[in-house]
């Protein structure tokens, strides 16, 4: 983790002392490093081990998988369907992430700023889709979806608009991802909300004084002080998104345009949705996929970090 | 500040929209088995059965979820919150490892860490425990809240933490008594979410609880309504609605207590 | 505290023994192939599951199961959805923590045992006599009975008599296809809505789809046979006339039942566990028998769950005691007949079910469908799972065909692959 404007020391001090420091470092440190050993680094392995042998469940159950090497892999990677999914899955990914920052975002800065009745209560009911679960509400978004007698295509009959089939396999993709970025707005706006709170108040007065509108308050000012709160939002929000199975398994199973990496991990190892075959091998090896991914953003995140601090 | 009579208006209609979801569930909730179907705007074939039912089923569970997420927060926060403090202001050795380990760690699914954690709990003995759970769910709070905090208080003034040092505090007491204080909004920021994690997880209760009887959490009870052919979405979105208000309370109460924060001045100076 | 020191020597000579045995057999051990009902005795504590988490604790059937412990014992039930259950189970045998007696859906059966997690019915001491050959088939591999079915259901097309009789349709009349066509017509013509179905993605839809399948005359060894497409046609033209709603895509069972429920609806697919709360209905409910394409009727698949013994690794022959008297006191004798009519099925035996019969009408046209039903695994075995998922996949594309003949027809041939 490289978020940190790394403390110098003010001057070079004496070896022992700084020995000294670093133990106390250590010391603050441990607990984290021991939890993420013990329960962690068992997983990983056991992920990764199995994505290189053949498992079914007759080898899940009584053991002598054969090793494989990197077959799996290749065989889903060869799959016709692994471009597909690759295709959706970075769509679902950047259309949730961009709309749920954005709208967290916007939403953040109106409380923010405040001057207006009912702005505290507001803000905290707007967080209650957090607490409802995903069964309940994805289920509900699906009644709500429903193409025959569906609220939402009732109220696009009164905006006199064409019924949507809203779950068809053409536009499963499309109304998944709203429902997630319904689901995701929360948890941006919690954060961000936290993130402006952060920011002085001195500096948005200085600003006034030199005569900056809000615009421009926000584009020198909340902009660049948001930027860490921002980067940690995005980064975790792609992870959760990357791994989001629950909401589109309830909606579709998976089914036409919304299946994404996740959710077809979820179905082979389960052996749910379409297939009821068990595929432990290659949903370890998707999930491996997904997790160099997710790296590949982590080093991103790094490198925006350090032109930060510079 | 001035108000601006037209803000209320739109975080009103803001809200509703986001809540519509919400108003359906209830609606849902209150409306006979027969006519759920229908897609009634409004509970036209009105019943209090669902409610009836779910609150005969389920009360333990509630007891038990709350347990849980509280639980779940406190762990949290106690192996997180020491940790971000040394990523964020101490030189810590291998510091960069370890960020990349807390955002693979994430990335990990659930189920995977499911099933590695069965046959660990099954050997310790914490299958179908509260404390089994409890360490089980502060799994996926964990990283998130060590990255998150670890953002915020890098972002902490460093004239703060020298000046807690001039005056000969060791970094303990620098920790304990400057630095926790000063990132109690953060702190509750991870506190809430770890708990709401914990609130609404299903599969790590349903891989390592499920024989757990009443102790099992409230997601497991609603999971209960699920049958092989058969569905009872009316208890279930009463279950819902009823699983909702304990954790709204808590929720309005977290987020008061940041704006109170806020008021007191604490992140300044 | 001398047994704490001696049980490694107690283990060792335990390993050679069973090692011994092992060699006089000729061979390594099958996995959990030790082990006998008969050399067991029943234990204090005795743990069940059963894929019905709809029965709470305290119901009728939780009662049920608990008063079928034996004399000492007391048994623990837990439920979880059908998919679940397996892989709990699939992890419970892996670790050595599996119940005593498991309910399991009847077309896992073939994967569980392939997968080495059920013992034999002679192994865990269940008597499968007096079982309808039809509805054992899925658990019997190569010879061996591996647990018994106490119950089973089947599907039917229930009807709406009151929009029936409004639309002047003779439900008497539907016994082909073609006559359903024109009941679903007459029936939007006088505005009301046709049939509900589920064909939600899995096997649930699989289910649903099968009478229509057979009822074509397909052959699951084929299941991109011209005769598929044309089941495959059928339910995709009920969605492009506007006679089935869109929602059956996603709709599994139970919400294509709360459909009907809302009494728009003339017809519904649906299963005979619903039988009970049909005669409760707004309005009043008829069932026919699923018609197959040039009459007659239909061939449905067995539904319903298998009594069994997952493998044990630990005193098997206790568990399997457990299991012995558990699963007699389930399907045998009085309790059999109570099994049945708690969770609403029929029974597997022919006997019982004269005698549910007798005592309610409401079993009554369901009785020849369970009796004519087809296994879906009994000509496939542990093949069945992909073949249903070639299947899943072609009905999905078929109803989003929305009753385009081209998009039918590729659907069925490009499923399969994972």
């Amino acid at each position: 983790m490289t978020t940190a404007t790394t403390e110098a020391p003010p001057r070079p001090a004496p070896t022992r002392r700084r020995r000294a420091r670093e133990w106390t470092a250590i010391a603050f440190i441990a607990p984290l490093v021991i939890y993420l050993l013990l329960f962690y680094a068992y997983p990983l392995v056991a992920n990764v081990s199995m994505s290189l042998h053949r498992f079914d469940r007759g080898t899940f159950v009584n053991g002598g998988a054969p090793f494989v090497g990197l077959d799996v892999y290749g065989e889903v990677v060869d799959n016709p369907r692994f471009w597909t999914v690759v295709r959706q899955t970075a769509a679902f990914t950047v259309a949730s992430l961009a709309f749920q920052y954005l709208l967290g975002l916007a939403a953040a800065v109106f409380f923010h700023r405040g001057g207006f009745r009912l702005a505290a209560p507001l803000r905290a009911a707007l967080l209650i889709p957090w607490l409802l679960p995903i069964i309940v509400s994805g289920t509900t978004w699906q009644w709500m979806m429903n193409p025959d007698n569906g609220i939402l295509n009732a109220a696009f009959g009164v905006l006199g608009l064409d019924p949507v089939w809203w779950l068809s396999a053409d536009n499963a993709l499309t109304s998944v991802t709203i429902v997630n970025i319904w689901l995701g707005i929360p948890f941006n706006l919690v954060i961000l909300y936290s993130g402006l709170q952060n920011i002085p108040k001195e500096l948005y007065e200085a600003a006034a004084i030199d005569g900056a509108g809000p615009w421009q308050q926000f584009r020198r000012i909340t902009l660049p002080m948001l930027r860490p709160v921002s980067l940690i939002a995005l980064l975790l929000g792609l992870v959760y998104t990357l791994k989001v199975v629950d909401v589109i398994w309830i909606m579709t199973l998976g089914t036409g345009t919304s299946q994404t990496l996740a959710t077809w991990a979820y179905g082979m190892a389960f052996g749910k949705g379409a297939s009821g075959v068990i595929r432990y091998s290659e949903a370890s090896a998707v999930g491996t996929v997904l997790l160099l991914v997710a790296l590949a953003f982590g080093m991103l995140y790094t490198a925006a970090q350090r032109k930060q601090e510079n | 500040m001035p108000r601006t009579w037209w803000k209320t208006p739109v975080a009103l209609l803001m809200t509703a929209v986001m809540l519509f979801p919400l108003y359906w569930m209830l609606n849902v909730s209150l409306t006979r088995r027969d006519s759920i179907r229908r897609g009634d705007l409004l509970p036209f074939d009105f019943t209090l059965d669902h409610y009836r039912a779910a609150f005969g089923d389920q009360l333990p569970y509630l007891g038990t979820s709350l347990l849980i997420g509280i639980g779940t927060a406190a762990l949290t926060l106690a192996i997180a919150a020491p940790a971000s403090f040394a990523l964020a202001k101490l030189s810590v050795p291998g510091r960069g490892v370890l960020g990349f380990a807390l955002i693979v760690a994430q990335m990990i699914p659930a189920v995977v860490m499911a099933l590695g954690f069965y046959s660990i709990y099954n050997a310790v003995g914490l299958l179908d425990t509260i404390p089994g759970l409890i360490l089980a769910d502060s799994t996926i709070a964990v990283p998130f809240a060590a990255l998150l905090l670890t953002a915020f208080m890098a972002g902490l003034p460093r004239e703060l933490l020298q000046a807690a040092q001039l005056d000969g505090a060791s970094q303990w007491r620098t920790f304990r008594s400057v630095v926790l204080p000063v990132s109690r909004n953060a702190l509750i920021t991870a506190a809430l979410f770890a708990f709401l994690w914990a609130w609404s997880d299903f599969i790590f209760a349903s891989t390592l609880n499920r024989e757990g009887g009443a102790l099992r959490p409230v997601t497991m009870g609603i999971y209960d309504y699920i049958g092989a052919q058969n569905q009872e979405w009316g208890p279930m979105t009463a279950t819902a609605v009823i699983a909702s208000v304990p954790a709204a309370v808590l929720l309005v109460a977290a987020q008061r207590y940041i704006a109170a924060g806020v008021t007191a001045g604490a992140v300044k100076d | 505290m001398t047994k704490r020191t001696h049980w490694p020597l107690a283990a060792a000579a335990a390993l050679a023994l069973s090692a011994a045995a092992a060699c006089s057999n000729g061979g390594t051990p099958e996995p959990g192939a030790e082990g006998n009902a008969e050399e067991g005795s029943t234990t204090a504590e005795i743990a069940f599951w059963d894929p019905y988490p709809q029965h709470a604790e305290g119901s009728a059937w939780d009662e049920h199961v608990k008063s079928c412990a034996p004399e000492g014992s007391a048994i623990t039930r837990t439920s979880a959805p059908q998919t679940d259950l397996f892989n709990q189970l699939t992890t419970a045998v892996k670790e050595g923590t599996a119940p005593d007696v498991v309910l399991l859906d009847n077309p896992m059966m073939p994967e569980a045992v392939a997968a080495g997690m059920l013992a034999t019915a002679e192994q865990s001491g269940i008597d499968t006599a007096g079982v309808d050959a039809n509805l054992l088939g899925p658990g019997v591999v190569d010879g061996e009975a591996y647990g018994v079915p106490f119950g089973s259901n089947a599907l039917g097309l229930y009807y709406n008599a009151d929009l029936l009789a409004a639309s002047g349709v003779d439900p008497a009349s539907v016994t082909d296809w073609d006559s359903l066509n024109a009941a679903l017509g007459q029936v939007a013509d006088g505005g009301g809505k046709g049939i509900t179905f589920s064909g939600v993605t899995g096997e649930e839809g699989v289910f649903q789809f099968l009478p229509w399948f057979w009822g074509a005359g397909a052959d699951l060894a084929d299941p991109a046979s011209a005769e598929a497409v044309a089941a495959g046609q059928l339910l995709s033209d009920w969605i492009g006339e506007g006679y089935a709603p869109r929602s059956a895509a996603t709709d599994n069972q139970s919400a294509a039942w709360d459909l009907f429920l809302t009494g728009e609806y003339a017809f519904a697919e649906n299963g005979s566990w619903f039988a009970a709360a049909a005669a409760e209905a707004d309005f009043e409910v008829g069932v026919i028998p699923i018609p197959a394409k040039d009459g007659g009727v239909a061939p449905v698949p067995t539904g319903g769950e298998f009594a069994v013994a997952p493998i044990q690794s630990e005193d098997a022959s206790d568990h399997y005691a457990n299991a012995a008297a558990v699963i007699a006191c389930l399907t045998e004798g009085e309790a059999a007949l109570q099994t049945n009519e708690t969770l609403g099925y029929l029974s597997a035996k022919a006997d019982v079910r004269a005698e549910q019969v007798a005592a309610n009408p409401l079993w009554e046209p369901w009785v020849a469908a369970v009796e004519g039903a087809q296994g879906r695994t009994t000509d496939l075995g542990s093949d069945y799972v992909g073949v249903s998922a070639s299947l899943s996949e072609a009905i999905t594309a078929s109803l989003n065909a929305e009753g385009d003949p081209a998009a039918v027809e590729t659907a069925f041939q490009d499923a399969g692959g994972f």
